[in-house]
Order: C-alpha cells, then sequence, then structure tokens
C-alpha cells in the first residue's frame, strides 16, 4: 500500500532508522564513552533484563502475575556457579544449562500453581521464591549455606586452539550485551509468532480463547517454563559477573524489580521492557545522591508509576515512535 | 516430652493469636479491596514503634502507649487510605501489588530515617511469669490470648450486624451493585483499612513485651507471615483467618522446637503450598473466589 | 457414508450439583445442515446443557457423539480445535483490546497450525498460513459488514458489531457446527436482521449446522427447522416451530405452571 502512496506533498523524513543506528552506536560505544561506574551499571540493567522479558511474556502478554522470576533467576545463578565450581564447564555450557535447568524446574512447579485463581497463583510463586531461599540456606552440603558460593569464574571461552576470559568490566559488558540482544530477538519472535497471539488472547479473554480452539492450559505452562528459562539465562550472567552467589539471590525484592521494569517499561512490549531495565537502574543511581531517603523516594517513584503512568513508557515510546517516522 | 509439646503448643497458640489480629486486618482488606495489602506489617511495625516511643521519649506507661500507638497508626493509615488506598478501587492486581509495597517502603524508611536502623529495648509491659495448671506462662500471653478472643468476637459481631460490617460484606460480594444501591466503595474501603491498620498496631504494641527487640524491618517479616495465612483462611473470611492463624503458629512452633530453628519462617508458604495442592480453593471455603 | 447420521447426537445427557438435577437424561439431535432451536423459560437448564455439550461442564452421565465421533469428556478447546464444533457465549464476547481482524485471525490460528509447537515458528510457512488467514478474515469481514471498522479496537465497537465479530470468527475455521447461546439478547433490531442472515448465510452457503438458544420467538419461528423445549433440566416437548408456539404445554412452561 506504501508503496503506491506516491502523494505530491513533503514529506518530513523517516528518522526511526536513523535513531536505530544511533542507539547501535551508543550501545556498543557505551564503555568507551562512560566511566567505568556507568558501565557497571549498564551491566546490571542488562543482568535484569533478560528475566525482565520473561517476566513480560507471563505478566504482559498472557496476563499472569507472578513473583515467582527471583526463584528461577536463583536456580540459574545456583546452577551456573555450581558448575563452573565444581565441574569448570565453559561459560556457554552454563549459560544454556541455566536456562535448561530452570525452565525444567518450572514444569513441576507450574502445574500445581497454574491451577490457582489469581492471588491464590501470586502468593504461590512468592512462595517459591521464599522457599527457594530456604533451601539454598539450608542444603549445605550443595550450596554452602549462607556463606554462598565463591570463587566462580569469570567467563572464559574455548575455540580449537584458542581461549580467551572475559575479566574486565568493558569486556563483560558487550558478553552481557551480546546474550540481552540474542534474549531480546528470541522474546520478539516468540510474541510476533503465532502462538504470542495466542498468549495474547488467553490474556484478553481465557474462556473466549479456548473456545476458539486454544490449549490454554498448555500455554500458559509453556510460557511459565519460557519465563523461567529467560530468568535462569539472566541469574548465570548475575553468578558468573559478581563470582558469588548467596541465597539473597532468592529474594522477593528482585522479583519485584522485574516486575516494575515491565510495568514501568509498558507491560506487553518488548522495547518497553528494555527501556524499562534502563530506566530502572537510572532510577536507582539517581537516587543514590540521598543515600538515607533513597528507599523513602524509590517507595513514592512506585505510586507514581501505578497512578499517574499507568500503562508505563509504552504510550510514550508509541508516540515518540509514530512521530519519527515521518508524515504518511 | 509430652508437657514440652503442650507447652510448645501453647506458645504456637499465642504466636497464632498475634498473627491472626495482623492477618484480620489484611483479610478484610482484600475483601473489600481485592488487592494484596503488602504494606500491612509496616503497621505493626508503627504500632510497636509508637509505643516504644511513647514509654522511651514521653515516659508514658505501657497501658498508655497503647492508646498512643493505636491512635497514631490510625492517623498515619487514615491518610495512607485517604492518599492511595481510597484510589486503588478497582485497579489491576499488579498495580496493587507495586502500591502497597511502594506503601511499605515509605513507612519502613521513614521509621529508620527518624529512629536509626538499629535494635531498641523495649521496656514496657507485663512479662512476670504465671503458672497455670503446672505450665508457667508470661502475663503478657495471657493478655494476647483475651485480646484475641476478644478482637473476634468483636469482629463477629460487627460484620453481622453494624452498618459498616453489613457494607463490608455488600462491598465483598459484588462491588458493582453497591453504587446502584448508594455504598459508597471508596468509604468503606478507606474505613476497613483503617480498622485493619489499627487492629495491626494493637498487635504490634501487645507482642512488643514478650520479642523486646524493636527494629524497622520487623514489618516486612510480619507481613510475610501473614500472607499464606490470608490465603489459607480464604481471603476475606474472617474466621477461616483466625482457624489459619492459629494452625500456623503452633506448626511453626513445633517445627521450631523439634525440626530446626532455621526452618520456621518457610513454614508459613510451605504450608500454603501443600495446601494449595490439596484444596486449591483454601481450607474453608468450597469454591474458588479468587 | 455417514451423511445420514445427525452432525451433533446427544444421547441421555445429564447435569447434577449435589442433589440439583440441573440436566435430566436429555436426549437430543442436530441434522446435518439443520438449523435447530432450543428454547425454554429462564433456569430450565438450557445453557448448562449446551456447557455439557461444548465441554465447558462436564456431563454427570450421557454420552455426546459428534460427527459419529464420541467426543464425551472432551475439554472446550479441544472439542472447537478437533471436533471444528464452535459455540457463542451470552457475555464473553470479543477479545476487546485487538482490532477486528486480529481478532478473527486468532479464531482460525489453531485450525491452520497442526501443532502446538508449529504455532511457535515465524518461517515462511507460517507467514504463508497466517497471510491465508487473514484473506479469509478479510472476506469474512466484508460478509458481516464490518469493513470500515476492521481496524478498530473491537472493545470500541457496538454490541452488535461485537456479536457479527463473533459470528464472523466462528466462521474462520470452516466449523462444522455452531451453538449460539443466545444470540439477539441485547442488541438492536436491525442488527437482528443482520445477525439472521449471518446465520442463513452461513448455513446455505458454508454449509454450517446451527443448534441456537434463543428467546426471541419470532427469530426462532423464522430459522430454525425444529424445536426442543427444555423444561427444568428435562425436554418437555420437541418438532416444528409452529407447532411449538400452539402447544399447550410449553405456553404453560412458560407462564409458569
Amino acid at each position: 500500500m506504501s508503496l503506491t502512496d506516491t502523494a505530491p506533498q513533503a514529506r518530513r523524513r523517516d528518522l526511526r532508522i536513523p535513531l536505530a543506528a544511533v542507539l547501535i552506536v551508543v550501545a556498543l560505544a557505551a564503555p568507551l564513552i562512560g566511566t567505568r561506574y556507568v558501565t557497571h551499571s549498564l551491566i546490571i540493567a542488562l543482568i535484569f533484563m533478560l528475566p525482565a522479558h520473561g517476566l513480560n511474556l507471563l505478566v504482559g502478554y498472557t496476563g499472569l502475575l507472578s513473583l515467582a522470576q527471583a526463584a528461577f533467576f536463583g536456580i540459574g545463578a545456583y546452577t551456573a556457579g555450581l558448575l563452573a565450581v565444581h565441574l569448570n564447564t565453559p561459560f556457554y555450557v552454563n549459560l544454556i544449562a541455566a536456562g535448561l535447568v530452570s525452565g525444567a524446574i518450572a514444569l513441576p512447579l507450574g502445574i500445581p500453581a497454574l491451577r490457582l485463581r489469581s492471588t491464590s497463583f501470586v502468593m504461590c510463586t512468592l512462595g517459591f521464591v521464599i522457599i527457594g531461599q530456604a533451601i539454598s540456606k539450608n542444603w549445605i552440603s550443595l550450596t554452602r549455606g549462607d556463606m554462598g558460593l565463591s570463587g566462580i569464574p569469570k567467563p572464559y571461552f574455548e575455540l580449537g586452539p584458542l581461549s580467551f576470559a572475559i575479566s574486565g568490566t568493558t569486556s563483560f559488558y558487550y558478553l552481557a550485551l551480546a546474550v540481552c540482544v540474542i534474549g531480546t530477538l528470541i522474546a520478539w519472535a516468540l510474541v510476533r509468532s503465532p502462538a504470542g497471539r495466542n498468549m495474547v488472547a488467553i490474556r484478553e479473554n481465557e474462556t473466549l480463547a479456548e473456545s476458539l480452539g486454544v490449549p490454554t492450559w498448555r500455554y500458559k505452562l509453556i510460557v511459565f517454563m519460557l519465563s523461567a528459562a529467560f530468568a535462569g539465562v539472566g541469574g548465570c550472567l548475575y553468578a558468573h559477573y559478581l563470582t558469588v552467589v548467596s541465597p539473597l539471590t532468592f529474594q522477593m525484592y528482585y522479583s519485584t524489580t522485574m516486575l516494575i521494569i515491565v510495568l514501568g517499561g509498558g507491560a506487553g512490549m518488548i522495547s518497553g521492557t528494555v527501556l524499562g531495565s534502563l530506566l530502572f537502574v537510572g532510577l536507582t543511581e539517581a537516587l543514590r545522591v540521598a543515600p538515607e531517603l533513597r528507599m523513602i523516594a524509590y517507595g513514592f517513584c512506585l505510586l507514581v508509576l501505578v497512578f499517574w503512568f499507568k500503562k508505563g513508557l509504552a504510550p510514550l515510546i508509541n508516540r515518540f515512535w509514530n512521530a519519527i517516522g515521518g508524515s504518511k | 516430652m509430652f508437657s514440652t509439646i503442650i507447652e510448645q503448643v501453647i506458645n504456637g497458640i499465642v504466636t497464632g493469636s498475634v498473627y491472626a489480629i495482623v492477618a484480620v486486618g489484611m483479610t478484610m482488606i482484600f475483601g473489600v479491596l481485592r488487592a494484596i495489602n503488602f504494606a500491612h506489617g509496616e503497621y505493626y511495625m508503627l504500632g510497636t514503634f509508637g509505643a516504644w516511643f511513647a514509654i522511651d521519649y514521653l515516659g508514658l506507661s505501657y497501658e498508655a502507649s497503647i492508646v498512643v500507638a493505636v491512635l497514631s497508626t490510625t492517623v498515619v493509615a487514615y491518610v495512607v487510605g485517604q492518599l492511595v488506598m481510597r484510589r486503588m478501587v478497582g485497579a489491576p492486581a499488579e498495580s496493587g501489588v507495586l502500591a502497597t509495597l511502594g506503601i511499605a517502603l515509605i513507612l519502613q524508611n521513614t521509621v529508620i530515617f527518624v529512629f536509626g536502623g538499629g535494635y531498641k529495648f523495649f521496656a514496657g509491659g507485663y512479662i512476670e511469669p504465671v503458672s497455670i495448671l503446672g505450665f508457667s506462662l508470661a502475663q503478657q500471653r495471657i493478655i494476647i490470648l483475651v485480646v484475641c478472643l476478644l478482637v473476634f468476637i468483636g469482629l463477629e459481631l460487627m460484620v453481622t450486624y453494624s452498618r459498616l460490617g453489613m457494607a463490608m460484606r455488600a462491598v465483598s460480594q459484588n462491588i458493582q451493585c453497591c453504587g446502584v444501591v448508594g455504598i459508597d466503595v471508596p468509604q468503606v474501603v478507606l474505613r476497613t483499612f483503617v480498622l485493619g491498620a489499627a487492629l495491626a498496631s494493637l498487635s504490634g504494641v501487645l507482642t512488643a513485651p514478650v520479642n523486646v527487640s524493636v527494629y524497622g524491618g520487623m514489618g516486612e517479616l510480619i507481613t510475610f507471615k501473614t500472607l499464606p495465612i490470608i490465603i489459607m483462611g480464604g481471603l476475606g473470611n474472617v474466621r477461616g483467618t483466625f482457624y489459619a492463624a492459629m494452625i500456623l503458629g503452633i506448626a511453626e512452633s513445633l517445627v521450631a522446637t523439634y525440626i530446626g530453628l532455621q526452618f520456621r519462617d518457610t513454614v508459613g508458604f510451605a504450608t500454603l503450598i501443600l495446601m494449595l495442592m490439596w484444596r486449591p480453593h483454601g481450607l474453608f471455603s468450597t469454591q474458588a473466589r479468587f | 457414508m455417514t451423511s445420514h447420521l445427525p452432525i451433533l447426537d446427544i444421547q441421555n445427557l445429564s447435569k447434577f450439583y449435589g442433589a440439583v438435577r440441573a440436566v435430566n437424561d436429555v436426549s437430543m439431535h442436530v441434522n446435518r445442515g439443520e438449523i435447530a432451536g432450543l428454547i425454554g423459560p429462564n433456569g430450565s437448564g438450557k445453557s448448562t446443557f449446551f456447557d455439557c455439550t461444548t465441554g465447558l461442564a462436564q456431563p454427570s452421565a450421557g454420552k455426546v457423539v459428534l460427527d459419529g465421533q464420541d467426543i464425551t469428556g472432551w475439554s472446550l478447546n479441544r472439542i472447537a480445535r478437533e471436533g471444528r464444533m464452535l459455540r457463542s457465549f451470552q457475555n464473553t464476547v470479543t477479545f476487546k483490546a485487538l482490532d477486528v481482524e486480529e481478532n478473527l485471525i486468532i479464531a482460525g490460528q489453531m485450525f491452520t497450525f497442526p501443532s502446538l509447537a508449529s504455532t511457535f515458528g515465524l518461517g515462511r510457512l507460517s507467514r504463508s498460513r497466517i497471510n491465508g488467514l487473514r484473506e479469509r478474515a478479510r472476506e469474512l469481514i466484508k460478509m458481516a459488514g464490518l469493513w470500515d471498522v476492521r481496524h478498530q479496537q473491537a472493545g470500541n465497537l457496538s454490541g452488535g458489531q461485537q456479536k457479527l465479530i463473533q459470528f464472523a470468527s466462528m466462521l474462520m475455521p470452516e466449523p462444522k457446527i455452531i451453538l449460539l447461546d443466545e444470540p439477539m439478547a441485547g442488541i438492536n433490531p436491525k442488527i437482528i436482521e443482520r445477525v439472521v442472515e449471518t446465520i442463513q448465510y452461513a448455513n446455505k452457503s458454508l454449509g454450517v449446522s446451527f443448534l441456537v438458544i434463543e428467546h426471541n420467538i419470532d427469530v426462532v419461528t423464522s430459522i430454525c427447522q425444529r424445536v426442543v423445549v427444555l423444561d427444568q433440566g428435562s425436554k418437555l416437548v420437541e418438532g416444528l416451530p409452529q407447532d411449538i408456539i400452539q402447544d399447550q404445554r410449553v405456553r404453560e412452561a412458560y407462564l409458569g405452571g
């Protein structure tokens, strides 16, 4: 349609591709321009981005509010940490294993949990986090309890005779960026696929979707497992970046952080989650100017988000994106 | 051996009473608002701090400190209710989670900001033990038991006979129809919320002499203890909450004694998940509502 | 070979809730190409009967046979997907936040993709399937007279238009039979005409059979070839529409005898 649309009047130029190019350049150049501290903050944003993508599939697309993300994040972190410490496996093996183990554990947890109604489901998923923490604290022979697993090596790769380690902040940034780009593309492909449309159908009206032949139960279970896998991969990045995993990985604070990223960026939008994780880290860092009042201000930010930005930043992003898209 | 079990069960009932008074407010708020109040334990904390402040700074007696604590918490709850809770009527679940978490952060960290983050010693209360049927029990624990019973009898009467109680039941049955028959839903939400917060603070003051230490983060722990209780009790169900709190209190006490203290704080959610697998609709309800 | 058999055959269906017999031993069938009606006073068990037939609820006893296949105990989504028997609802009508075209595409997806796994694909095959669905959706949108609003959110359209979206959605998968639960409830007379036309078009041109619960007796007499009357969970009488409205027992049931 747009090909034949040759209106004579002057058009504004489509700035979307140049903007995307600028963003890519900025993402690649960030550690070179910014300080080490900026790079560190960006890595934190990238670590949270994948679990948030997973949660977005669940909350934003399928309409299931879950607080279990921190549990799967922790499972992924411990999986990667244990493999690296005991078996000395390379990073990419840990990354895949973390995703697979978290996704696999989500199956037996999801089967009973997804049968519950809304509020009971939320509480049950919160329970997974609390119990995950208790297990990681008390299964001392495996996890070393409160001491945590330390000495997780920085990622390294072996390609034939070549092997190189990612030891610096800058190189870890590029590694996390690469993992996040791949993860974001996977999330994007998922929601663009016919299955993504079915997820939205379940969110909008589960009974209607069911009556049109959509096996809603199986989709919910699959999305629950996928979201856990995303969280697990994020946990692997976390373990290899901090080189320590402790029971504190399992905390509700992380689940709510991921929820804030998803809702703040705009649920049901991949770009919203990407922006949300940057925004969240930016906000946390900005609040450091007043350390004593930081958490109070953070609480107020949550209220502002809930009452004034009900749909997060998504409407703003959409408007901006259309505005720079040139006139038709 | 046998007497230890009895003693632990009695301790559990006292703990259960503490949880019950906090949880009942939370479950009533859920009934009218359909939102989990993640800040509810903070009113328990505010009550404790109010009493501690009244005793340590104002030099009041323990009895007077109860009044100060409950009144000051009521004022805070009224402000929060007017500014936030009223506006949450009909909001989606995720907004409820974030908004109440925001309030929890604000309340908890304001207290820490004003009074500091360290542990404080609570000096009031009746900690002299008395002996009943061969078991020794602190007087304060007996007070907790009696107050808990009185609170629940009062609530049963209120829910059944008072205007607010009837409005609360109406709102939790069918929120759409309430506007039609002239019930001011935000007003009912506000009053229920303030009542629930006042009960939580009362529970805080009563427990303070037993717990002895007072600190800013104590509300969070109570929130996490009461969350499983309100689900097990069947959300919005006053009597169910009472039984669930007792079960959990006793279970915690027994687990702490016979399995290990480190598992005590996990008992609630572990019980909850097992129960949800067995009876997905709650222990005291035959049909799923939420 | 099975063409003489009824498309839908419900045998001795019962549904009990504790001691309450919501549906009690009801048998009925819908012939191939027929529009059958199901009427009865409020609370006579029509909706429960529908729910048990379509898998939304499981019957306590009895058998449902769809096109020669026993589908008793199948879930709602399986009956829709594998049995191609679709149903409408009185209240839930459309995916309100999605536009009209998306509504129809969702309705067709599970019939075009052979397996759950294949719905996760984004390749050329997947795209061509979706494009096929989009074309079919557009044809049906034209037929339903929704062309001008096809990119609007379904929730922003009138109740009648949403009913039309639901009809068009149910035609997406080339169904064998459609069960309609009070299709005319709460819509204005102009749209009623449209809905009647759509039902007749689907019946004559697409060969879809129908079973319709309806209170509007004019609509029932004009479209249904045969009517079954339920009262207090049991089948009261069955016959031609014009005979039914004359039947003394039916009148008594409606007047609350």
